[in-house]
């Protein structure tokens, strides 16, 4: 189908792997700390901010230079899981799924950040008053009218982990099937010159994303016109 | 340390630039280089300078088949060294250099390895299990990659360290996998084990009859064509200086 | 039964300092400009915001000491805001039934029926938030609260973001919420005009601090309270409202010190007989005669004792005039007129009233 080689569904299929657990992750994640970044201003939300939105700015290679140094078996990271037994986090599918938790972090923050100051305290508050418990306003309250930004934030998430490079280049290490993603197996083609091979993968990660993206948008527009 | 090592040299190189602009009518012309004439192509560079200040090469170091492409694109290059002749061979074939590739070096492979002495290994030792990561250098595209692919199997062991496999995307990355940890072992080439900060560590030296050699060739494009600076370089590699840096970074030079 | 609040908070140049106990039996109006730090007691006794050491104490319920904190959820408070926070993604009816769903069902003492009567919102069932006026927003608000079963009802000024025309709609609903739904409310307002109407005790509030606890009666005997800094000193009456008479005026009160009012026929209906009622008498619309003046228009003359007579600005004095039946009127005249008629306290004259206004 569509021409491609199992070196290629390989690559497909860590990739959608990552791309699924780095949005699963990162919305349990982002949650609570856009939650929390939405609460009254200080100086210590204002830092955490941004160094949430650090990885917006900073070269790929900053942050995985940086994690390589901390998850490799010299790493505080990677020494502290050697010490009780495991494996370190260099080249492993657990590493650049870590990576792209704090790559996409913005990604997953920001819509939250911005659907939580819409909603405000208010709604809370009164649920809380009328005997719902955190859990519950959760999914009663916050859920429903944070729906949104839930979609918003799951699909920019997904979106910029397939976009994902310089990173898993950096710490990855190439693994077929475990560290190999496609925007690193499409470097490679193009690389050896198999222009034919990158070509594919390529238009194919192009029309992906624009659906994603369109998908996005929409929703944004026709979530905008809803809110009362 | 290596960083270091490198701005030094870019700063003097600035200095000495800017220093020259005023004075003479200075050549800049741009040298890129496989990524394991890093460390060597630096000193003859530098050495270059001093008894020639009104040339100005500066040189970007990276992958053979990623200049090779980039070449083939119109890339504004003058002066091409590549770790495998296969590139600057199909640039020349595809008309797009001032004249023949010519053979600079030889390169060699080794082990080397941050955490363990690596002049006591032999390749067959890879399959042991304490060995968990072995760095190489991305084989589809990286010529020292190849090489190290050749001499695994060689030694009938490909199938068995494939899965402990970590590519680079380039022999220098390979190194530097290697040289943070993260990878056990690296296979990487014997110029940069041979670098101040990675010497310390040792390495053994894989057999050439376990792979292909590595004949490294250069070429000057036709973007290049034509300039003194980049003619009076290229003749410059074949100086005794430019032979003593080369052989003190293991580049066998061809009989 | 009080709640006991005790709290300390520095935020910037703003300090809470409250150590107090808030009656809990009817309507306690807590009494203060904006800004004096109304809203966060109220987030305090709620429980929303949480203020280190503070210490809160409903009966003999302890909310809040050291480091046992119950939160808002587990209160049972109800809470009713100032502009409306229905939530926009329910229906009106899944509002309601919002808090009555997570109350168990043995603590219900009010249900979705009498609650949707008694605050006429039954017809809104089915009618999208966004469609529903201030008022009603309001009501609902109101009918959710009141169907957790609260133990404590907690006002942050309710009609405050509500028109003239809308507040008037609301008020006898919240004064009949008051007598009929048997839940202590705090009601948080910066308007004398609803202290007036609802209270049975005043909390005066002023920069962080609560100055003075006092009841309705208390208060309004204190011709310099802040309660009359809107329209001048005023007397608030209560008593039963009697039959019609021939022609048409409804008597009110005790025999002692009847009064005859007259059916508005415009706004509000008057309340069936026999029912309580407060009526709200100004100041300055009570002359005073040392006999009984027979040929003019007002109809309500009152025999009354001269308590005190307190000076005011502008060369005028308010006098404290004591019924028979021991409520306090009071009458603004000049202080001219005061020196004319030899006025002084202990003295008997009639108290002639222009006009009274039924206010809840």
């Amino acid at each position: 189908m569509l021409g491609l080689n199992p070196a290629d569904w390989q690559a497909i299929e860590v990739t959608l792997k990552l791309c699924l657990y780095t949005t699963i992750f990162l919305l349990l994640i982002a949650t609570p700390l856009a939650w929390w970044l939405s609460g009254k201003t200080s100086s210590l939300r204002v830092a955490i901010q941004a160094i949430v939105a650090l990885p917006l700015v900073l070269p790929p290679t900053v942050l995985g230079f940086y994690l390589l140094m901390a998850m490799g078996p010299r790493g505080l990271l990677g020494s502290s899981l050697e010490s009780i037994g495991l494996t370190h986090l260099a080249f492993s599918f657990e590493g650049i799924l870590v990576a792209s938790v704090l790559y996409s972090l913005p990604f997953a923050v920001q819509p939250l950040l911005e659907s939580f100051n819409n909603l405000g305290r208010r709604p809370v508050e009164v649920a809380s008053a009328l005997g719902a418990g955190p859990v519950d306003r959760f999914f009663t309250v916050i859920l429903p009218l944070c729906k949104g930004g839930y979609v918003i934030a799951a699909t920019l998430t997904f979106a910029h982990t397939l976009g994902e490079f310089g990173v898993i280049l950096m710490l990855g290490g190439s693994i077929p099937g475990e560290t190999k993603v496609l925007s690193v197996l499409i470097y490679d083609y193009a690389q050896s010159m198999n222009y034919d091979a990158a070509h594919r993968l390529s238009l194919i990660l192009l029309v992906f994303s624009f659906l994603v993206l369109f998908t996005v948008y929409g929703f944004s527009r026709r979530f905008q016109v809803v809110r009362v | 340390m290596k960083h270091r090592a490198l701005l030094s040299a870019r700063l003097s190189l600035l200095l000495l630039g800017s220093f020259l602009l005023g004075t003479a009518t200075a050549e800049n012309f741009t040298i890129v280089a496989a990524s394991d004439l890093r460390y060597a192509l630096d000193e003859i560079v530098a050495a270059y300078i001093a008894e020639h200040p009104e040339h100005q090469p500066s040189v970007i170091y990276g992958s053979s088949g990623q200049f090779h492409a980039q070449i083939s694109n119109g890339a504004p290059y003058d002066l091409y060294f590549s770790a495998d002749i296969v590139y600057p061979q199909m640039l020349h074939e595809a008309g797009l250099t001032a004249d023949e590739p010519a053979i600079y070096a030889l390169g060699r492979i080794v082990l080397w390895s941050a955490n363990r002495d690596a002049s006591t290994l032999h390749l067959s030792d890879l399959v042991r299990d304490d060995i968990r990561r072995i760095a190489i250098a991305q084989p589809e595209h990286a010529p020292y990659g190849q090489r190290a692919q050749e001499a695994l199997e060689a030694t009938g062991i490909w199938s068995t360290v494939q899965p402990k496999l970590v590519f680079g995307e380039n022999i220098a990355h390979a190194a530097q996998m290697a040289e943070s940890g993260a990878a056990d072992i690296g296979i990487i080439a014997l110029s940069l084990a041979l670098f101040p900060t990675m010497t310390a560590q040792g390495y053994h030296l894989i057999d050439a009859d376990l792979h292909a050699p590595l004949t490294q060739a250069y070429v000057i494009t036709r973007y290049g064509q034509g300039k003194p600076g980049v003619l009076d370089f290229s003749r410059y590699m074949e100086s005794d200086t430019a032979h003593t840096i080369m052989q003190r970074y293991g580049f066998a030079m061809p009989e | 039964m009080s709640l006991r609040i005790r709290a300390q908070l520095q935020r910037g140049a703003f300090n809470l300092l409250i150590d107090t106990a808030l009656p809990t039996d009817g309507v306690t109006a807590l009494f203060g400009r904006s800004g004096c730090g109304k809203t966060t007691l109220l987030r305090i006794i709620a429980g929303l915001e949480r203020v280190r050491d503070a210490h809160v104490e409903f009966g003999d319920l302890c909310w809040q000491q050291d480091s046992h904190f119950v939160p808002t959820s587990a209160r049972r408070i109800g809470l009713v805001f100032q502009e409306h926070s229905l939530l926009p993604h329910l229906s009106v009816k899944e509002n309601l039934l919002y808090g009555y769903n997570r109350t168990p069902a043995e603590l219900r003492r009010l249900h979705l029926e009498e609650v949707m009567q008694m605050l006429a919102i039954d017809s809104l069932q089915q009618q999208r938030i966004d469609q529903l006026s201030g008022g009603e927003r309001q009501r609902i608000s109101l009918g959710r609260a009141l169907l957790t079963s609260p133990q404590l009802l907690l006002l942050d000024e309710p009609l405050s973001a509500l028109d003239t025309q809308t507040k008037r709609e609301i008020m006898p609903f919240l004064s009949r919420l008051a007598l009929q739904a048997q839940v202590p409310i705090i009601l948080i307002t910066h308007s004398p005009d609803e202290v007036q109407r609802l209270a049975n005790h005043v909390a005066f509030m002023a920069a962080g601090q609560i100055t003075t606890v006092e009841t309705l009666e208390q208060a309004l005997a204190r011709p310099d309270t802040p309660l009359f800094q809107d329209e001048g000193a005023a007397a608030i009456l209560a008593g039963q409202l009697g039959p019609a008479n021939e022609h048409g005026l409804r008597a009110f009160g005790s025999d002692q010190s009847r009064l005859w009012l007259q059916s508005p026929g415009n706004v509000t209906e008057l309340p069936e007989c026999g029912q309580s009622i407060r009526v709200r008498i100004l100041a300055r619309d009570v002359s005073v005669a040392l006999d009984d003046p027979q040929r003019i228009s007002m109809q309500n003359h009152l025999f009354v004792t001269i308590e005190h007579m307190h000076t005011i600005a502008d060369q005028r004095v308010v006098l404290s005039l004591r019924l028979a039946d021991g409520q306090l009127l009071l009458s603004e005249i000049t202080n001219w007129s005061a020196r004319r008629l030899e006025l002084s306290p202990g003295q008997q004259v009639y108290a002639l009233i222009k006009s009274v206004a039924l206010i809840s």
